[in-house]
């Protein structure tokens, strides 16, 4: 006599288990990786012309020099939207705290008046690299240093630009 | 030789049994991380900026994360911010307006001497704490953007006071 239903049930039952802790436990340790060493994340858009093109990029970001306050003027940033929360834009870090920014508040119109700004404790300066076509932080002022998500160092996609930011 | 053999032996079943219990350490780790960043922690907070609602000397409170990821804090929810002014600081705070609401300000902090009255802008919460007359909150530093809310306070914890 074979196995009952009962036993074959059971080890069946017992089999997707294990799996399915397996996928959890990986799971797990993906989530702690991207969220404390690094994270690959997807940029399009605009913004950030000629650095990365319109179709769409894909670059590793890295969560360790945030943590640890690396981060300095001229880095590429992944930052929470102050606009919209459920949005992470990519831009440049252009200022730090106690820096005065001076920017044309309209780039396209020619002998437009500037604006100096001088950027308020715990906040960063962000701006896109193609300045006519980016909402940052002439738009939207500077932003508090807690909203940056990681710093963008490689860029993994499409192949021919393989390589570091 | 026979005895080096078996010194081997004893030491890869050594390495073995340390690498396979800090496994379980680490994954159990990540567990605590993931319930702690996606559901619920315990917190401790202090200060006297929300009085009486909360002690001064600390109190330990359960905070969840699932409602701000969801869009789901409202006017009057005690949350805990990211300082605007310090990164590294986490302040505990009770949301008094949300986007597109009207505040008034009288005088002090950032916007002089004068009572103004302003919309909250976009993706962005008012915030104050319960005591006014110890709180650095939304008055001094504007209003906070709602990227840099990171739990919900739900319910305290009680028998911590001695």
């Amino acid at each position: 006599m074979g196995p009952s239903n009962f036993q074959l049930w059971g080890s069946f039952a017992k089999e997707a288990m294990d799996a399915s802790m397996l996928v959890v436990n990986f799971f797990c340790f993906l989530q702690v990786t991207r969220t404390y060493i690094f994270n690959a994340a997807s940029v399009s858009g605009p913004s950030m012309l000629p650095t990365f093109s319109l179709s769409g990029e894909i670059v590793l970001v890295d969560r360790i020099s945030l943590r640890l306050g690396k981060i300095s003027r001229g880095d590429i940033v992944l930052v929470r939207s102050p606009e919209n929360p459920r949005k992470v834009i990519t831009k440049r870090l252009i200022g730090i705290e106690g820096d005065r920014m001076t920017f044309a508040v309209d780039p396209r119109r020619v002998g437009d008046d500037r604006k100096t700004v001088t950027v308020p404790k715990g906040h960063v300066w962000v701006q896109g690299d193609n300045v006519y076509e980016s909402r940052d932080s002439r738009t939207f002022g500077a932003v508090p240093y807690a909203l940056l998500q990681g710093r963008v160092f490689w860029r993994v996609w499409p192949l021919e630009d393989f390589g570091a930011l | 030789m026979l005895s080096q053999k078996l010194r081997l032996q004893q030491w890869r079943s050594t390495a073995k049994n340390v690498a396979d219990r800090a496994l379980i350490v680490a994954k159990f780790l990540c567990f605590l991380h993931i319930a702690d960043t996606y559901l619920c922690a315990p917190t401790l907070v202090h200060g006297p900026s929300m009085l009486p609602t909360l002690n001064m000397r600390g109190d330990v409170v359960l905070t969840e994360r699932v409602s701000h990821r969801i869009g789901n804090v409202g006017v009057g929810d005690v949350v805990l911010v990211v300082s605007p002014e310090n990164p590294r600081k986490m302040i505990t705070k009770r949301v008094k307006a949300r986007e597109g609401d009207r505040v008034s300000v009288f005088g002090d902090g950032i916007w002089g001497d004068v009572s103004r009255s302003f919309v909250v802008p976009k993706g962005h919460v008012w915030v104050q704490g319960d005591n006014p007359y110890q709180s650095r909150d939304s008055r001094i530093f504007g209003p906070v953007p709602y990227g840099l809310i990171k739990g919900r306070v739900f319910l305290r914890e009680l028998g911590i006071h001695t």
